[in-house]
Formats: C-alpha cells, structure tokens, sequence
C-alpha cells in the first residue's frame, strides 16, 4: 500500500468512510440506547424518591400524629388523675358538710386522737393562728377570723375541726395517684381558713409572698371573682362554662413552695346546696405537666409545648422555647396569684405569632428563623379537652392546646437519606452506564479499526496500484488475498495491469505489426482493385465485344433493301446494356426468309447464342432448306446442341417468315404477327402454337408448325418485340399490342420506313422519361 | 423460405412456391437463388408441388426461362403431380404459359 498517497487524503480514503459510517452508526446506535437507559434510570430514581417520599412523608406525619395523640393522652391523664384525687377529698368533705352531725363527731373525734390538728396558737408577728408542726396537716386561720382573745371564733374552730378530716385521706391521696404537691381544703368566704397537706410553713410563707394578705379576705385577695363564680353556678347551672365543677388555675408562683404550679379546686357546696362551702384543692407543679410535654423528644430536636387557648405556653424545654421565640414576661396584672406570662403572640417568630391567632389543629408547615437560616419545621397542634380554668375576676372555659414541633430536616432525615440513597444508586449507574458506553465505544472502534483494516486493505491496495499505473509504473500488481468481490477485482486488475503492461511494453512492436497488417492488408486491396479493374475492364469489354457482334451479325440496310417485292424497314434500341433481340433477312435465290426472335437475358452470352442462331439460319437457308418445320427444328437441334455444350443457361423465341413472292408462311413461336391490309383491315396472327423456344429442348418437332397468308399489293406485316409492347410509361401501363395495331393501321399508306418512324415516336412518347427496360425491335414489311 | 425485394416477393409453404410482384432480374445468376428454392421444393418429395403465379404481374424473359427449366426438372424427376396456378389478368402469363404444357404434358396447368 502506498503510505504517502493515503495519508496525503485520510478523510477522503475508503477506509476512512467505513470507519466513520460503521462508526456513526455504532455511535448514535449507543447513544440513542444509553441515553434511554439513562433517562430510565432518571425516571425510576425520580419516581422511586418520589414514591418514597410520599411514603415517607405520611409515615413520619402519622408517626408524629400518633405521637402527639398519645403525649396528649398523658397529658389528659396527668390531668384526669389530679381531677380525681381532688374529686376524692372534695367527695370526703362534702359528705361531712351533708351530715353535719358526723362532721361534728369526726371533728370532735379528730379533737381527741390529733389535737394537733385543730389546736391553733397566735402568732403575734403575723397577726394569725396556726397548728404547731408535726400534725400531717397545716391549718391557719387569718387575724380576721381570730376573737379578742386570739382563738379562732366558735364558728371557725368548728370549721378547723370539721376540716381535719382532710388528715384522714390527703396523706393517702398524695403518696398515691399522681405525684401532687399538696392538697388542701379552703374554708367558706365567712371563715376561709386554710388547711393543706403536708405540714408546711404555709403562713409564714404567705406573709413573705404576699404581704397583706391576712388583713383582706382569703378569696378576694388570692382568687378574686372564683368564689362568685361558683355562687353564680350554684343559683344558675347554665353559668357553669363546663360540666365538671372543678376548676383550674392558670400557673401561677406558689406561695408555699414558690414553684410554678396550677391549682385545681373542687367547690363544695352547703348541705341545702345554696351556697359554697370552701373548696378542696390539689396543686401539682408545673413541673409534672411540663415534664410529659418536655419529655416530647421528636426525632433529634423535636419538642412539645402545652399553649392555654389565650396563647400561653405554660409548658416547654428551654431549647423549644428558644426555637419557637417565646419571651418571658412577669405578671403585670398585680392581683391575685402570680402567674407566668410566655405567649405565643409575644413570639419573634412571625410565623408562630399568626399560629397563636390561629390556633386551629392539624399538621402545618412553618418556616423559622434560626440565626439568618430560615428552617422549616413541621407543628402539630392538638386540642386538649376543655376545663374551666380561672383567671383573676372570673371563670371562663378554656382548651389547653399541645403542640409538637419538628424540624423538617429531622423528621424527613429518613426520606432525604433514601432519596440520597436513590440518587447516589441512580448517580452510581449513570456512571456505570457512561463507562459501559464509552467501554462499548472503544471496543466497537479498536474492532472497526482492526476490521476496516482488513475490509478496505483489499480497497486501498487496488486504490493505490491503480495510483502506481497512472504514475506509470505497470509493473504492480496486487495480492489476492480474498475470494470475495475484492479479491475478484484485484484478480481482474493484475490481469488488466499484465495487459496494459504487455501493450505498453510491447506497443512498438505491436504498432509495427499493426502497420505491417494495413499494408499487407492495402496491398490486398490495391490487389482487388486491380482485379477489380480487370474485371471491369473485361465486362466491358465483353459487352463491346457483344455489342459488336450483334450489330454484326444484323443485316445490312443494302440487304433490307435486296427484294424487288418487299420494302422492309427495321428499327432496334438496345436497352442499358447489349439486348438480346434479334432479326434477321436472308436472301438466297430468291427466296427470303425474315427472322425475328428474342433471347433471354443480355450480354455476351445472348450475343453469342444469337451469332449463333443467325449462322446456323444462314447456313441452312443456303444448304436450300426450304420447309419452314425442318428448318426450325434442325436450326433448334444445332443450337440446343451448341447451348448444351457452352453451358449457355439461354433460349430465345424465333419466328421466321418464308416469302416466294406471293405468299407469306410464318413458322416458329413469337409475339403475335400484325398483319394490315392494304384496305386497313387488321389481322392479328398468333405464334404460340407455331413452335417453342429455341434451345428448351433438343426436339421441338411435335411442337412446330406454319401459317400461310397471302400478301397482297399495299399490305403490311408488323414484326416486334416484347420491347415495344411490354414498354411502360409513368404509371407502370403496357404500351400493349392494341396501340401497336392502332399505329400500324394508321401509317398504313406510308413506307416502312414512315411507318417504323411514326410508330416509334408514338412509342417513345408513351414511355417518356420511364426507364426503358427491354430492347425494342420494330420491323415491317411493305409490299410495294 | 423466403426470398424478397422492393419489387417482389416469393416464398415456399408446404409445397407450394409463391411468386408475388414484378420480376424483372438481370439474368440466370439473378434468378440462380429462386431458382435453387424452387428446385429444393421439388426435391422435398411432397405428393403435389404448386407454383402459384397469380400475384405475379410480370416476368421476364430470363424468368420465362426459369419457368422452362423448373418444368424440364420437374419433367426429369417425373413428378406425379406438379401445378402451376396462373392467371389470364397478365398478358405475359397467357402468352408463355402454355410453352410449359408443352414442355411436360403431365403438368397442371390452372390458368384462372
């Protein structure tokens, strides 16, 4: 292969375009196929994540969902335990106060076993009375329920005796049931004292919390508007905000223990039930409320709040209360029991702010800011069952509300990580794929390459020897190294390349050879035309020779003019060439014979059968033949014998006319004899059964016969040739032997001469410019 | 077989010769391939050989002699049964037709 020749076209060369072709193919076959495996992949990963996501997502709403359900539940609980154990002391208290004279007896009773219970001392600094410490209950009875002498008044220490009731139950209640802080039992509005368990300090703590208190009345100071609300319940059931008599605080400082608590009462009514009795009381800190809510722990930092229906939060961790930007705020009110004021509405976080004002429940989207970061997170709200909850001057019905909040982030942790499983996995195939592709690339190309190589090597070699022969170099050939269509074509072209070598190398000599071949071969030709020449030069002279002879061998004008008797006058026109008609005048001794005949076909030959016609007629008119039958058929043996011999492929008619000077015998097979009589009568004498032609057979005996008619003085005789009838003019018509006639009877009163003249204008006329095909033999006879 | 020109056309079919148009060759050697088809025919041994000349407008004097010698040939071979259909229409046929008879009596000369 020449190197330099295909390198100086590589885009152009067979091999190039195989490659790109097989290579374009094989390259968007791949693409199309790896591109769809591609989108596929995309597709299912999409809606694999998707799918995923949409499972993931309601099951993590549910899981919070449920979640909030049941720490709503606990906190109903928590709640519905604490209703309870009050409810228990309440149902104690109140079964005392029905039966006044149980309570009496108990109280007495108590006196007895406890006096511990229900024996008071003064305090002189506070101005009030209370129980020494080690009874299971601290009982105090404020400076305006105390006489002169410092005791309780008669009334009072009834009610403190009564009260002690509460020694027998509270302990149990609150080593039992829910963790509470204490529980307690307040007295009527005309002697509110204040018994609660355990013992504690609890007036001495009083007057450091709330300085002024033993002057005003418990109810009105601590819990302005409750003891009315209950008295409105009691005259009107429907003032009652719900079902359930007890009551709920908001959560407030306790004056005890100075923790967040909430209070809930349970009033007790008098024994006709028309006014309230006190009350029995439970306090759990805020703590216990706060810790199921606290405890909310949503996946990595979810949490739980516990909102009052006005929006505040009184439960939630120190991390959830940064989140959702609660602000804490003292109470500003400045009566009654201190509360605790950490409103949603106060939140610096917008989207919790229009969440406090409305604070529907379900599952929202929210976005808070965290730092300059704006996260979303998932709340659940969740309606607590309503209670009546008190605040300073009434008692309204409030719903706790719980809510859970969620960084999104967090609880969709598990369905990002899925999905970031789904697109690492989706990312790894992509990858595979594109590798596969490329690998399948590079293993189709190196096999393209390698094949291309051997599919075109036949193609380039042709393509490059062909390139050696147009730069002259004829001694290249090709391998053959295949059987297919290459391998044939380059079998072909070292056959070609031999022969184009062969004449290249061998052109000299073969044009030498070529040009020895045309003169050889003009020689030849020179040698033909001569012969050709010759040949020519003999036809003619053959038909000068022929010529000659039959003009020869017809008679001279002297004989046609020899009979006193017959004017005689003859015309003849040879056709192209030599004729072969023939006519003839013998005389001898006075006796004349007028011979007319026609041989077939022209030429030397026809004249030679002619010459030789007229010498056997001479000579047998002179041997004194004088029977026209003998005459005629000895004359016919002699020629057939003669034509026989020179293998003359002729015969000819032959009429003779025999005249003695009267009569006329026609002997012999011609055309048809025109007779016209001196008086214009025409007669028309048939020769067919006169005779046969001369030279057919070798004995025309039985064959030959005579016709004798008599000549008159001015009669004529007409002898032709076919010539003359059988002449055609433009359109191909005879002349006809009927115009012959014609002619012949109007010249009639001329001389043969005349007449012979008229008859041949006429005839001459008629043919015009057609070719005239045959000789034209004319002869009549006149007798003067 | 056949054998034509502008002017003439004649051709062989099942022993039967046909001549058709105008005859008018220069001589024997003209008329030399006619003559050897004709004489091929005659040579076929069929039961009846049939010249037919009614087409035949003209004939010259070296195709009367043609005639003449397919008839001493067909005389030579003694031909059961030769014929020559011709036809008064042309004065030629009239006139030279009749040479024929005389030459083998035993042809069958049908002048329509």
């Amino acid at each position: 292969m020449d190197k330099a020749a295909t390198s100086t076209r590589p885009w152009g060369s067979f091999r190039a375009k195989f490659i790109l072709v097989v290579g374009s193919a094989v390259l968007i076959d791949l693409l199309i196929s790896g591109g769809l495996a591609l989108w596929n992949v995309q597709r299912l990963s999409r809606n694999a994540a998707e799918e995923v996501g949409r499972g993931l997502e309601q099951a993590s709403q549910d899981y919070i969902q449920t979640y909030a359900n049941s720490t709503a539940a606990q906190v109903s609980l928590l709640l519905g335990q604490v209703n309870n154990d009050v409810s228990v002391l309440a149902g104690v208290l109140q079964e005392q106060i029905d039966n006044p004279k149980r309570q009496a007896n108990i109280g007495s009773a108590m006196s007895g076993i406890s006096p511990g219970s229900v024996q008071l001392s003064f305090n002189p600094e506070g101005q009030w009375a209370q129980n020494a410490p080690g009874a299971p209950s601290v009982v105090s009875a404020w400076g305006y329920l105390l006489d002169e002498n410092h005791s309780p008044r008669p009334d009072v220490q009834a009610e403190i005796q009564a009260s002690a009731v509460l020694d027998l139950v509270a302990p149990s209640l609150l080593q039992n049931g829910s963790s509470k802080l204490q529980m307690y039992f307040i007295g009527p509005k005309e002697r509110p004292i204040f018994r609660t368990a355990p013992y504690t300090d609890q007036a001495q703590t009083f007057d450091r919390l709330y300085p002024g208190h033993n002057k005003a009345d418990f109810w009105d100071f601590f819990f302005p508007g409750l003891y009315e609300s209950w008295q409105g319940w009691e005259a009107d059931v429907r003032a009652q905000p719900g079902p359930d008599d007890i009551t709920q605080t908001a959560p407030y400082t306790d004056a005890i223990t100075g923790k967040q608590i909430v209070s809930f009462f349970h009033p007790l009514w008098s024994a006709d039930r028309k006014n309230v009795a006190g009350t029995a009381g439970a306090d759990i800190t805020l703590d216990q409320l706060a810790e199921i809510v606290v405890n909310v722990k949503v996946a990595e930092s979810g949490f739980g709040f516990l909102a009052m229906s006005d929006g505040n939060v009184i439960a939630i961790n120190k991390a959830g209360e940064k989140t959702i930007g609660l602000r804490s705020a003292s109470d500003a009110k400045g009566s009654g029991v201190t509360g605790l004021e950490r409103s949603l509405k106060n939140s610096t976080q917008e989207a919790i702010t229009e969440l406090a004002n409305n604070p529907d429940q379900g599952i929202r989207h929210l976005l808070l800011t965290d730092g300059d970061e704006r996260v979303p997170f998932m709340v659940i709200m969740k309606k607590l069952p309503p209670i009546n909850l008190w605040e300073p001057g009434r008692v309204r019905k409030d719903a706790m509300s719980l809510g859970i909040v969620v960084p999104e982030r967090e609880i969709y942790a598990s369905l990002f990580a899925a999905q970031a499983k789904i697109s690492d996995a989706t990312n790894r195939i992509v990858i595979y794929q594109i590798l596969a592709i490329l690998f399948s690339l590079m293993v189709v190309t190196l096999a393209v390459l390698a094949v291309s190589k051997r599919i075109t090597g036949g193609v380039s070699a042709l393509a490059g020897a062909a390139r050696r022969i147009q730069a002259k170099d004829y001694s290249v050939r090709v391998p053959v190294t295949s059987r297919d269509e290459v391998g044939q074509a380059s079998d072909a072209f070292n056959r070609m390349a031999e022969q184009i070598s062969f004449h290249t190398e061998n052109l000299e000599q073969i044009v030498e050879e070529r040009t020895a071949q045309i003169e050889d071969a003009k020689e030849e030709i020179s040698i033909l035309n001569a012969q050709l020449e010759r040949e020519n030069r003999r036809l003619g002279t053959e038909l000068a020779v022929a010529e000659r002879i039959q003009m020869m061998v017809l008679p001279r004008p002297s004989e046609l003019a020899s009979s006193k008797d017959l004017e005689i006058a003859a015309y003849m026109s040879a056709a192209e060439e030599v004729g072969g008609d023939y006519y003839d005048v013998l005389e001898a001794e006075g006796r004349f014979k007028i011979g007319i005949g026609d041989v077939t076909g022209h030429g030397l030959e026809s004249g030679v059968l002619m010459l030789m016609v007229q010498s056997v007629a001479r000579a047998l008119h002179e041997a004194g033949t004088t029977d026209p039958v003998k005459f005629l058929v000895d004359l016919n043996s002699a020629v057939f014998k003669n034509i026989v011999r020179t293998r003359i492929d002729k015969h000819l008619t032959l009429a003779f006319l025999d005249y003695d000077g009267k009569d006329v015998i026609i002997s012999g097979q011609h055309e048809e004899i025109i007779v016209v009589r001196a008086n214009g009568a025409l007669e028309r004498i048939e020769t067919m059964d006169l005779g046969l032609p001369i030279g057919l057979e070798s004995d025309i005996s039985p064959f030959v016969g005579t016709r004798r008619i008599m000549l008159a003085k001015g009669d004529l005789i007409v002898l032709h040739t076919d010539g003359v009838t059988e002449a055609e003019n433009a359109e191909g018509k005879l002349f006809g032997i009927d115009r012959l006639c014609e002619e012949a009877v109007r010249l009639r009163d001329q001389s043969a001469d005349r007449i012979v003249a008229g008859i041949i204008d006429r005839l001459m006329e008629y043919i015009g410019p057609h070719k005239v095909h045959d000789d034209i033999t004319l002869l009549v006879l006149r007798h003067r | 077989m056949e054998i034509r020109d502008e002017n003439y056309r004649i051709w062989a079919e099942n022993g039967c010769v046909y001549f058709d148009g105008i005859l008018r060759l220069a001589g024997p050697e003209a008329y030399a391939p006619i003559y050897s088809m004709a004489v091929a025919i005659l040579h076929e041994k069929h039961e009846r050989v049939i010249f037919d000349l009614t087409s035949l407008e003209f004939l010259n004097s070296s195709g009367i002699n043609l005639l003449a010698k397919l008839t001493i040939e067909a005389r030579k071979q003694s031909m059961a049964h030769v014929v020559i259909k011709g036809t008064s229409q042309y004065p030629w046929q009239a006139k030279s037709l009749p040479n024929l008879k005389k030459l083998y009596p035993q042809l069958d000369l049908q002048i329509a």
